[in-house]
């Protein structure tokens, strides 16, 4: 088997990704395993080892004395027609076992155009791609990540998923195991139980029944399943596992960098943001852990750079505190500190200069739409004067490039919002001529991004229609005759990958046998665009009579059932359906620290929602 | 300022790291070892590490060299163990001491080749009059080069290597700035000739490891 993979490695791209051996990847000895967990990650080496959930997760389990967690990527095109050809199942990195070998297989779902290469990895790894096709004697497939918190389309390829943080839940599993392994493991038994766990959602265990027209008529659990399964969180970051060591890769990844994780959770509630609601409530750590996590990683990984993670890094109550503390060091070691998504204007011009933010990421805004009007209604909280401002200050510090990213399709989205886009980059090229210190003989570049936007799950948009993909390319065709100078260049997502994302995002089990069937016709790598193909999707919809604009494209009513109404995620129905309204109105809502909306993430009782607040 | 000239092996998966993989790795592990070496000035200091010459993704070191400077005298027993308590599985410091000889001195390199695979023509391979090979150069074309004198001075052709199907063999080829003969050429020179001969696309396998750098005359390059 060893001989075999190391016979492919030669003749493979990139034989870092599938060599293993890396500093910090865990060898056990197998024979003294009570649990072998094979961390899944359904996309290639460079991006899976850029994520921390996967870092974080990977410490943890191999903490525990009998537990041995390895990792598994997909493997690239050249790799994987190999391994077919020559019958190499899928393999731990580190033991280089097939995944037979293990307990349990644990899938990572980060973006849903990621589903079909789950059903891939199993394939490759021969293991049935349906859970009711899965013997005692299989190892468990089971998935987390934030697409769980719609888990339908995938509901009968995984045994089980968690739901929300998986520091708690995964541990609690194992301990389950370990009993059932020890008296003879039955895996419907073994479900049963597991449903009873917090945070433990088991879709088999779930009846789903649908009316005429496709909507759902009533979900209901048996077996003693809970009829809502609620998400887990930590709510004490500061006590919480963290890695000391992050496995360093040998080849390039994506973020190749230490990063330490400063808070959960968002305040803002913007409207078409489902990360902002799925974890909530925000729970920050303090600046001393922070600042003791940092530098126990970057001293023992060696990692030249360092960067802070966080949605919205900039509201993080203490930066202004742990930036010098960071500093402090850091540049003594000659390691550097990147920090995404700031508002630079927040910063005093020493610290900015220091840090060097402008230099390293360039100046970068999300104002997302192009008019306030329409920014009030996604209730994105960024306006025209503190873009310009901040814009001017950046040109006279000598600065000439800004990229802003917007998103197309948003509800209540007219032409003139469209519009709005190219306008609202015009001003920022007038802005940059209007500075009489401009470098003489330079042009500015306003770079604009656009996405398609896509209704989620547990977002206050959950019941909106997608933009179809012919109302979404017009758009773009709008926008283009809008900027009328070459000093703005534009570039966007294709709107068919996006319809694809908006189908699966609000998919509900009827679209596993589609998931199944679009694999089967050479469907495994969706979210790389060289490889997706909207007609072969197109095609099996056809063929199993379902309508994919049924999913993407249609309104739902506020008293419709959601494929999702039965999992919990803190944040109720009834306060996402207000949202909805507000929306429709252009009413702002005051973000988390201002005010308490009421979401109803204040039932873990802690976070921001117990925080004074000012 | 102290020089160290480093030497190491790289071996087992370790062999996946290509060249510039390698930089960053022992960029990184004279991080974790805390030595005080010297970095490059400039916008993204880095420890300044150079290495005589780059091995092939997928070639396995006995003896190679990396050079760096320390800016405070570390005793070269302490350079070797600290950075062996930090090197990934694969990676292992021999040595260190100041270097005797400059790089651009670096003229050859030995090699052992561990061939597997369908060897029944090395015997008529060998027999050539000429062996033919194209060697690319930085330009991005190709010049012809014959691979008989190196192959001549082969040691340890074992007689039963087209039987057995393994066979090894060890051998001194060009390496350095004026000329430098990759092992991967008279991998692909054969595999071309059994072509013709066998009609398999990839009739053998060829590993390559290098154990040792030399200077002129056979000079050990230290």
């Amino acid at each position: 088997m060893n001989k075999d993979i190391e016979a492919l490695l030669s003749q493979v791209q990139k034989p870092g990704r599938y060599a293993g051996g890396e500093l910090y990847s865990v060898v056990k000895d197998p024979a003294r395993m009570n649990i072998r967990f094979a961390f899944c990650f359904p996309d290639i080496y460079e991006v899976g080892m850029s994520h921390l959930g996967m870092k974080l997760l990977y410490g943890l389990f191999n903490e525990q004395p009998d537990v041995w967690c390895e990792r598994v990527f997909a493997p690239d095109t050249d790799m994987e027609a190999l391994m077919r050809e020559r019958g190499i199942p899928l393999f731990g990195l580190e033991s280089r076992d097939p995944l037979t070998a293990f307990d349990f297989i644990g899938f990572t779902l980060q973006y849903e155009l990621s589903f079909t290469a789950v059903l891939n990895m199993l394939d490759l790894a021969g293991i049935p791609l349906r859970s009711a096709d899965r013997e005692d004697g299989c190892p468990l497939v089971i998935a987390g990540g934030p697409c769980a918190c719609n888990p339908e389309p995938l509901a009968d390829f995984i045994d089980l998923f968690t739901l929300g943080e998986g520091e708690e839940v995964n541990l609690e599993l194992f301990a389950l195991y370990r009993r059932h392994k020890a008296a003879g493991f039955r895996r419907a038994a073994f479900l049963r139980e597991a449903a009873q766990i917090e945070g433990v959602y088991v879709p088999s265990l779930y009846e789903v029944r649908y009316h005429e027209d496709g909507t759902i008529a009533s979900v209901t659990a048996r077996d003693g399943a809970p009829a809502k399964v609620r998400k887990r969180i930590v709510m004490d970051l500061d006590s919480a596992y963290y890695p000391d060591r992050f496995v360093v890769p040998f080849i390039d990844i994506v973020h190749d960098r230490a990063m330490s994780e400063i808070f959960r959770g968002c305040i803002r509630g913007c409207r078409f943001c489902q990360a902002g609601f799925i974890y909530r409530p925000v729970r920050e750590k303090s600046a001393e852990t922070v600042n003791a996590q940092s530098r126990a990683l970057c001293e023992s990984t060696g990692y030249e750079e360092f960067s802070l993670s966080s949605l919205s890094t900039s509201d993080y109550t203490e930066l202004e505190r742990l930036l010098p503390m960071l500093l402090d060091w850091a540049e003594e070691e000659k390691t550097n500190i990147s920090l995404p998504s700031l508002r630079v204007d927040g910063f005093s011009e020493e610290l900015a200069a220091k840090l060097n933010v402008l230099r390293r990421s360039g100046l970068t805004f999300a104002p997302e739409a192009g008019t306030q009007r329409l920014r009030d209604a996604i209730n994105k909280n960024l306006s025209e004067p503190e873009i310009l401002e901040t814009a001017k200050k950046a040109f006279s510090a000598g600065w000439t490039a800004v990229k802003l990213y917007f998103m197309m399709g948003l509800p209540t989205e007219t032409m003139e919002d469209v519009a709005g886009i190219a306008q609202l980059a015009q001003k920022i090229v007038n802005s940059y001529y209007q500075n009489p210190n401009k470098p003489k003989g330079k042009g500015v570049n306003v770079s604009v991004s656009v996405s398609c936007f896509v209704p989620k799950p547990f977002t206050p948009f959950q019941w909106e229609p997608q933009d179809t993909v012919a109302q979404l390319e017009d758009k773009q065709r709008h926008l283009r005759e809008a900027v009328t100078t070459k000093k703005v260049s534009l570039h966007w997502h294709d709107a068919q990958v996006s319809f694809l994302e908006g189908v699966f995002a609000r998919g509900d089990r009827r679209l596993c046998a589609v998931m199944e069937e679009a694999f089967r016709r050479g469907c495994k790598r969706d979210s790389w665009s060289e490889h997706f193909s909207l007609e072969t999707w197109l095609g099996v919809f056809r063929d199993l009579g379902l309508d994919p604009a049924f999913y993407a494209n249609r309104r739902r009513s506020f008293d419709e059932i959601l494929p999702w109404d039965h999992l919990d995620y803190g944040v109720t129905k009834a306060f996402l359906a207000e949202e909805n309204r507000r929306a429709h109105e252009n009413i702002t809502t005051p973000n988390c620290r201002q005010s308490c909306s009421g979401c109803g993430a204040a039932c873990w009782k802690g976070g921001v929602c117990t925080d004074a607040r000012n | 300022m102290q020089e160290i000239r480093v030497r190491f092996q790289k071996t087992g998966r370790a062999r996946y790291i290509s060249h510039l993989d390698l930089t960053r790795a022992m960029s990184r592990a004279v991080r974790r070892a805390a030595l005080p070496v010297w970095y490059t000035e400039g916008f993204n200091k880095h420890p300044y590490l150079t290495f005589a010459a780059p091995l092939s993704l997928g070639y396995e070191g006995l003896a190679e060299s990396m050079d760096f400077r320390l800016i405070q005298e570390v005793p070269p027993q302490e350079i070797v163990r600290r950075l062996n308590g930090v090197l990934p599985e694969g990676l292992t410091v021999l040595s260190a001491a100041e270097p005797v000889y400059k790089a651009k001195e670096l003229a050859a390199a030995r090699y052992r080749l561990t061939w597997t695979g369908d060897l029944s023509c090395f015997a008529a391979f060998l027999a050539q009059e000429t062996i033919p090979a194209e060697k690319r150069t930085k330009k991005g074309g190709t010049k012809p080069l014959d691979l008989k004198p190196f192959l001549q001075s082969a040691d340890g052709l074992s007689e039963d290597g087209e039987a057995s199907g393994m066979m090894t063999m060890e051998l001194t080829l060009p390496c350095g700035s004026s000329q430098n003969v990759n092992p991967s050429l008279i991998a692909a020179a054969y595999n071309a000739f059994a072509r013709e001969r066998t009609g398999k696309e990839r009739a053998a396998e060829c590993r390559v490891l290098r154990t040792g750098l030399f200077c002129a005359q056979g000079v050990p390059f230290a």
